[in-house]
């Protein structure tokens, strides 16, 4: 990383006594942003708030490294995903593996709900409610898939400052998005056979069937991914 | 990957498996002109890729509608509060050990 600092030895320790003051005035109005970030990645409002709290203390802790000038959002998200990820102790330092091709990902995507709907389950997928169930798939996302599906999908922000956040590259972000969603509709397509198998045995506990865990007796096809289109 | 880049040019018929190869970037707008077209006219003539399509492009809605995160203005507040505090206790510390 680049930092005035080096450069210019008086701005950058002007800049410090002024600091504290100066970082408030410019990064508190990213609260907001910062603070639904943090609860798409944490599901959890007290989690959330103590991320928030941590981002803005690193980011003041960092404030000197901080380009003048510079996008103050991305920055701060970019610290609030870092925190996070160190935070949950998950592996950081994800890579994806070099042979990985998004586009099997979409094919996968594909195939995956041409068996869900072969095995039987079409129609329950259709009734399915989304929303609550991707809620739950998003709760078991691996964290390093989590960011890139809250950045890109329900943020809506560009592959482009999606990877600026989470500091990879675009092509990264693609593979990791195309990856990820098809990890979601599996979880979807997983309830959707719990839902079915629950209905199937005892029709009237089916207002159970969204939080039963899966049976080990499996009665449909497990994701073969062998039957093309 | 296509051959198909002549500005005026009747899309290149594509089969299934490259149709769906391009699933998300096709639903994510991130398609050459000739390659979006190429998918859209395969849609328009296929009876087994439609539902695939509609089906990812109904969890990446799902997926957009779930701002539902927005933090009411009193959390705001109490949070904008603590954050306050916790940069003030920080800034004295830190002058104190510089």
């Amino acid at each position: 990383m680049e930092l005035d600092e080096t450069g210019d030895t008086n701005a950058s320790a002007g800049r410090r006594s002024a600091g504290p003051m100066e970082f408030e005035r410019l990064a508190l109005p990213y609260l907001g942003d910062v603070a639904r970030f943090a609860r798409s990645l944490t599901r959890d409002a007290s989690r959330a708030d103590d991320l928030v709290q941590e981002t803005f203390l690193q980011a003041l802790r960092g404030w000197h490294t901080f380009r003048p000038g510079a996008d103050i959002k991305p920055w701060l998200m970019s610290i609030c995903h870092h925190a996070f990820l160190y935070i949950t102790k998950r592996d950081a330092r994800y890579v994806e593996a070099p042979e990985d091709d998004p586009e099997l990902d979409s094919l996968a995507t594909a195939r995956a709900h041409n068996v869900a709907y072969n095995s039987g389950i079409g129609a329950i997928i259709d009734q399915m409610d989304l929303g609550p169930a991707l809620d739950r798939a998003m709760g078991a996302l691996a964290e390093h898939f989590r960011g890139v599906v809250v950045l890109v999908d329900v943020e809506g922000q560009s592959y482009e400052d999606a990877a600026a956040i989470l500091g990879i590259a675009v092509g990264t972000v693609r593979s990791r998005l195309f990856r990820a969603r098809r990890l979601l509709q599996d979880m979807l397509f997983e309830y959707a056979r719990d839902a079915g198998f629950e209905t199937a045995r005892a029709p009237i506990a089916s207002a159970s069937a969204r939080t039963s865990r899966r049976t080990s007796t499996e009665p449909l096809p497990a994701k073969g991914r062998e039957d093309a289109t | 990957m296509s051959s198909s880049e002549l500005p005026d040019a009747a899309p290149t018929a594509i089969d299934c498996l490259t149709a769906v190869r391009r699933l998300w970037d096709y639903l994510d707008g991130r398609l050459s002109v000739a390659a979006h077209d190429e998918v859209e006219a395969h849609l328009a003539v296929c009876a087994k890729c439609p539902p695939h399509f509609t089906f990812a492009e109904r969890m990446k809605r799902s997926l957009a509608e779930r701002t539902g995160t927005e933090i009411s203005s009193d959390d705001a507040t109490r949070l904008r509060d603590r954050v306050r505090g916790a940069l003030a206790r920080f800034a004295l510390e830190g002058d104190s050990e510089e």
